[in-house]
Parts: structure tokens; C-alpha cells; sequence
């Protein structure tokens, strides 16, 4: 919701802005029931049910941590396995060095695991995200950081008629305004 | 959300004479089973004790006397320590019961707001449980924890017997503490339960903060002296079977047993209630977090336990290492094993993807897996220190879990019946009804 990985840069967007959650709700479940596609949603705060209103599909975030957490899990055993039994082999309080140690491989493997996922994970929110030194956030006006919510709409999708309909639904559900947004590489007609 | 308006319609639990009969047959049936089997046990006792007898009158006398000994207090003590078992694990529902309220008033949480009275209503079992469980304590102590029977000897130093621990230990563990400390607590946790109930019920009437705000301070100091009198009152009831020996985690092992076990009978409930046309209003959102509760305190439950073994298995002290040494090896070594698997291990592979947390069949087999689950977990840390390898699952371990759900779930149901099951009145309850967790 804060910011998706659609980039505004090749796009000629229209954008609606409002002052209420609600009625940027009413909005987003009004236009979807008329057929338009909603490019996407910029707000300053997460609004609850938005997402299910805008039909946003479950992310594979769960996946991407099972994987950088089961990634984790195996390195931690490798790591210690490789160490303590083939490598160098250390007599510690008496504990055997063969895969009978498991036990206490336990604490390393369950912080490997966490460290993994979590750091897969932060990882993968900044690229997915785009949030890297020298990348330009998406902001089509500087009042969605503040107390303004936006819904965009890709202007090239639409034609003359339901662009007009479109306006007309979005005053009638509470748009302060309607702007017209072209990004730095969008195709100027 | 103004977004979503939502009526909260008020319903009301019947408790129907159909289902009042249900949960008597339990009861009948658990106890049928479980006077069977004690019976079954006191014939194979004295079978035995003859045989052993005849066999020992050959050889010399002071092994008889230590035989017979330890033979004689077999199946009372079997009989004991099941009821201690049993006891203790449907009082924990209660407890948990109260602590998930009042976790809820301090954490300041509305999702489970349309679920509170059904904790409410399994916290209606302590007062009953505590009865059960003072009988055991009393009726069974003697025979139960050691030190009671130590301290009945009244040694003094330099007497033959005496034991320096216990003695050292005889501030704490002593059978005044037993009979008057421990109901004195769990006294104390009703008497909170009591009034939260009421501040509720009232709140239904009249409505208003003020009963709201009342029932924080009132759980804010609940859950102070929860914490710490819980924490005594696992030491005193079940550390003290193995009175020699102490984990300093014990307490926050019993305090995970009894959330995650709780939580999975809050989920079982809610479920039922639902399955009879009940609590329309609860959606999956709700089933989800409950769910993600029983799978995070399934880790955490996984993790206390590692905890308390793996510093005792490192260190290897023979004081400490004699509790472990008996359950690794020997007779208790698979059921010690099967504890590992059944309580960590299958519900958090069941319970890992978002779709199994939201379906009751999914959260009913993890669910089932947890109770069974820790009933055993009990189990392995009782029977070692009162039945040693004479324990067995027979007729008696069977019946009496079952006599015991048949109480509760009367009892549950009961309470259920006597308030409207919505606290329709109650702050968050709007916040409950329309709560969503997002894509």
C-alpha cells in the first residue's frame, strides 16, 4: 500500500485525491464495480481492507521466508557438522563429536535460522520495494507522505468517455481534486 | 469502521438437556473406565504380591520388607498420581481461561473480543478443579511427593534418614504450604476472575468505559501476582515430585503448557459453538490469530524445553542430570521422544502456512495433536518421579481424561449458558467483528 514496485516513470497517470480513508474505500470498490483498472493506491498510512477492496493477490512473502529460513537451518548444521565433526574435532565437556553432538547444535541452527530469514527478508523488502540509494520514490504529489490519499489510474487505458466517467465517479465519492500525472520517461503525446 | 457497519446481534447460549446428557455419559463413561481399571490393578497387585511373597520368604528378610514396600503403594499410588495428572491439566484450562482476559484487558487487544466469554466460561472450572486437586494433594500427598512422607518422619541431624536437602528445603516445601498455601492462591485467582466476570456482565447492562478501564487496572495487578504465585505453585505441585532435584525454568515450561493447551481449547470451543449454528459473527481472522497463537507457543513451548534440557545435558551434573537420565533411558525413552514429536513438531509443520491456520479441520488435527500432546508431557514429568517403570497405559490413564472432559466441558458449558455469548457492550467488540488481517 505504501508503495508498490509498479514504477510511475513510463506512465501517464490521472489521479484522484481524497482526505478520508472511507471514502477512498468507496471509491476503489465503486470504480472496480464500473470495470476500471486501478493502477494503484498511494497513502501515508496502512488503511485497513484496501486490500481486499483492490483485489490484491496474497504476496509470496511467506514462501521467501521459508525458503532464506530453511537456507538458515541447513547452513547452521553444514557450518557446525564441517566443524566440529570432519574438520576439527574438539573434546568439549566430554560431549561425543559425532552426530550424537546434535543436541547442542541446537541453539547455533535456530539463530542461523532467524538470521537468515530476517536478513532475506529485510533484503528482499528494499529490492522489492525499490527502496536503494539513488532511487526515486514514487510520488505523484507531495501531500501523499502527509494527510492526502490517491488513487491513480493509467491515463493511456483510457479513452475519451470513461475518462469522463471516471472524473464523475470520483467527485461523486469525495474527490478533493482530479490531476494529471506524466512520469520522467512517459511517452508525451 | 464506519466502512463496514455491523450490528452486533446477540445471541445466547442453550444448554440443552441433549447436550447436558452428552457430557454426563462422558463423565459415567470415564469413570466406569477408570474403576475397571484401578480394579484391574488392585487384583494384578495382590496376584502379584503373592507371588512375590512366596518367592522372597526363601530368601532373606530385609529384601522382603523393602519389596512388599515398594510394591504395596503400586496401584493406590498409580491411582494418586493419574488424578494429579489429570487435575492439574483441566485446571490449567481455567487458569488460561483467566490469563488470555486479562492478557487481552492489559495488551489493550480487540480481535478476541467476541471470544472473551468463552474463556470466561472455562475459568467457571477452577473453583471445582481446585477441589479435585486438593484431593489428590491431600488424600495422595504421602504417597505422591516424598517429602511429605520425609517430613511425617520428623528426623532431626545425625538421625539415620536424614536428608539435608529436604531439610533445607523444608521452608518451602512442608505440608502446611501444601494444603493451605496452594488453595489459598488459586482462591485468590478466582476471586479476580469473579470480578472481571461481573465488571462484564455489568458492562453488557449499563455499557460505558468505566467497567472497561476497571477491569485493566484489575488485570494489570492480577497478571503481577499471577506470574510469580503461578510459578510457586508449579514448584510446589509438580517440581516437588522430584524434590531433590530443581530446574529454575520450570515455571515458565508449565506457564507454556497451560497457554498454548488453553488456547487450543478456546479454538475447540469457538469451533463447536459454531458447528451448532452459534457465533456467526467470528470469522476466519479470528481462527487465524488463534491459530497463530498455538503455533507460536508450540515454538515457544519447544524452545523452554531445549532450554531446560540441553543446560542440563551439557553440563552433566549429576545432581541435575538424574531427572533426564531416568527419562532418556530406559522405559520412559520412547514416550519421552513421542513428547518431542507430537507436542513440536507435527502441529508446527501442520500449523506452518497461512490456509492451515484459517481451517478448523487443519486446527483441529494440530489441535488434538497439542492436547494429547501435553496430557503426555504431564505424564513424563510425573510418572518418573511417583510410579517409576510400574506406570503404564492402561484402562485407568484412559478413563480418567475422559471423566475429567466430561466435567469440564459441563461445566464450560454451563457458564456459557448463564451470559449472552457476545459482551456486546464491551469497547472493542465492533473492532472484533469487522477485524482483518489483510491479504
Amino acid at each position: 500500500m505504501f508503495c508498490f514496485s509498479k514504477s510511475i516513470d513510463k506512465r501517464n497517470l490521472v489521479y484522484g485525491v481524497y482526505d478520508d480513508e472511507h471514502k477512498l474505500l468507496s471509491t476503489v470498490e465503486a470504480v472496480r464495480e464500473k470495470g476500471f483498472e486501478i493502477f494503484d493506491c498511494f497513502t501515508p498510512f496502512p488503511v485497513h481492507h484496501l486490500d481486499t477492496a483492490m483485489g490484491i493477490k496474497r504476496s509470496k512473502l511467506s514462501i521467501a521466508a521459508f525458503i532464506s529460513g530453511a537456507t538458515g537451518f541447513g547452513l547452521g548444521l553444514l557450518l557446525q557438522f564441517y566443524m566440529m565433526v570432519f574438520d576439527w574435532p574438539m573434546n568439549i565437556g566430554g560431549k561425543p563429536t559425532s552426530y550424537r553432538m546434535l543436541p547442542s547444535m541446537i541453539p547455533v541452527v535456530f539463530e542461523s535460522t532467524i538470521l537468515c530469514t530476517a536478513f532475506g527478508l529485510a533484503l528482499l523488502f528494499f529490492i522489492r520495494n525499490k527502496m536503494g540509494h539513488g532511487v526515486n520514490p514514487d510520488i505523484l504529489n507531495i501531500r501523499q507522505t502527509d494527510d492526502r490519499l490517491l488513487i491513480a489510474f493509467d491515463s493511456d487505458k483510457l479513452n475519451k468517455f470513461n475518462s469522463e466517467e471516471l472524473n464523475i465517479l470520483l467527485k461523486e465519492n469525495g474527490a478533493i481534486e482530479i490531476n494529471k500525472f506524466s512520469g520522467k520517461y512517459a511517452n508525451k503525446n | 469502521m464506519a466502512h463496514h457497519h455491523i450490528d452486533i446481534k446477540q445471541e445466547k447460549f442453550e444448554f440443552t438437556s441433549k447436550s447436558k446428557i452428552v457430557s454426563i455419559v462422558l463423565l459415567a463413561v470415564g469413570l466406569i473406565l477408570s474403576i475397571i481399571g484401578v480394579i484391574q490393578l488392585k487384583n494384578n497387585h495382590t496376584n502379584s504380591n503373592h507371588h512375590q511373597t512366596t518367592e522372597v520368604t526363601t530368601t532373606q528378610t530385609d529384601s522382603h520388607t523393602e519389596n512388599t514396600q515398594t510394591h504395596a503403594k503400586s496401584w493406590t499410588l498409580r491411582f494418586w498420581a493419574n488424578l494429579l495428572l489429570n487435575s492439574y491439566y483441566f485446571l490449567l484450562f481455567g487458569i488460561g481461561g483467566l490469563f488470555f482476559v486479562a492478557l487481552n484487558y492489559i495488551a489493550n487487544a480487540g480481535w478476541a473480543t467476541l471470544i472473551k466469554r468463552i474463556a470466561e466460561a472455562m475459568s467457571a472450572y477452577i473453583p471445582i478443579g481446585l477441589v479435585l486437586l486438593m484431593i489428590a494433594l491431600v488424600f495422595g500427598g504421602s504417597e505422591i511427593y516424598h517429602w511429605v512422607h520425609y517430613e511425617h518422619l520428623h528426623l532431626s541431624e545425625g538421625m539415620e534418614g536424614y536428608d539435608e536437602i529436604l531439610a533445607g528445603k523444608s521452608g518451602f516445601l512442608n505440608t502446611k504450604f501444601l494444603y493451605f498455601g496452594v488453595p489459598a492462591i488459586l482462591l485468590i485467582w478466582y476471586t479476580v476472575r469473579m470480578i472481571l466476570r461481573r465488571l462484564s456482565l455489568r458492562e453488557d447492562e449499563e455499557g460505558g468505559l468505566t467497567f472497561f478501564n476497571k477491569s485493566i487496572r484489575i488485570s494489570a495487578g492480577f497478571m503481577v501476582f499471577f506470574l510469580f504465585s503461578f510459578s510457586v505453585f508449579a514448584w510446589i505441585v509438580m517440581m516437588s515430585i522430584d524434590a531433590h532435584w530443581y530446574s529454575t525454568i520450570y515455571s515458565v515450561y508449565n506457564w507454556g503448557i497451560m497457554f498454548v493447551t488453553s488456547i487450543t481449547v478456546i479454538a475447540f470451543i469457538t469451533m463447536y459453538l459454531k458447528s451448532k449454528g452459534y457465533m456467526e459473527l467470528v470469522s476466519p481472522e479470528i481462527f487465524h490469530d488463534l491459530g497463530k497463537f498455538m503455533f507460536a507457543f508450540c515454538i515457544f513451548w519447544a524452545y523452554v524445553w531445549t532450554a531446560q534440557f540441553l543446560l542440563i545435558w551439557y553440563a552433566n551434573i549429576h545432581e541435575e542430570v538424574v531427572y533426564y537420565n531416568v527419562r532418556l533411558h530406559g522405559y520412559f525413552r520412547p514416550l519421552f521422544f513421542i513428547n518431542l514429536f507430537i507436542n513440536f513438531f507435527i502441529p508446527f509443520l501442520i500449523l506452518m502456512t497461512k490456509n492451515a491456520k484459517r481451517n478448523p479441520k487443519t486446527l483441529l488435527i494440530a489441535g488434538t495433536c497439542i492436547l494429547v500432546g501435553h496430557w503426555l508431557d504431564l505424564f513424563v514429568m510425573i510418572m518418573p518421579g511417583t510410579m517409576g517403570e510400574s506406570s503404564g497405559i492402561g484402562l485407568l490413564e484412559i478413563g480418567m481424561p475422559i471423566a475429567f472432559a466430561g466435567l469440564f466441558i459441563y461445566v464450560v458449558k454451563y457458564s456459557l449458558s448463564k451470559a449472552n455469548l457476545y459482551p456486546e457492550k464491551h469497547p472493542y467488540v465492533v473492532e472484533s467483528a469487522t477485524y482483518d488481517v489483510g491479504v
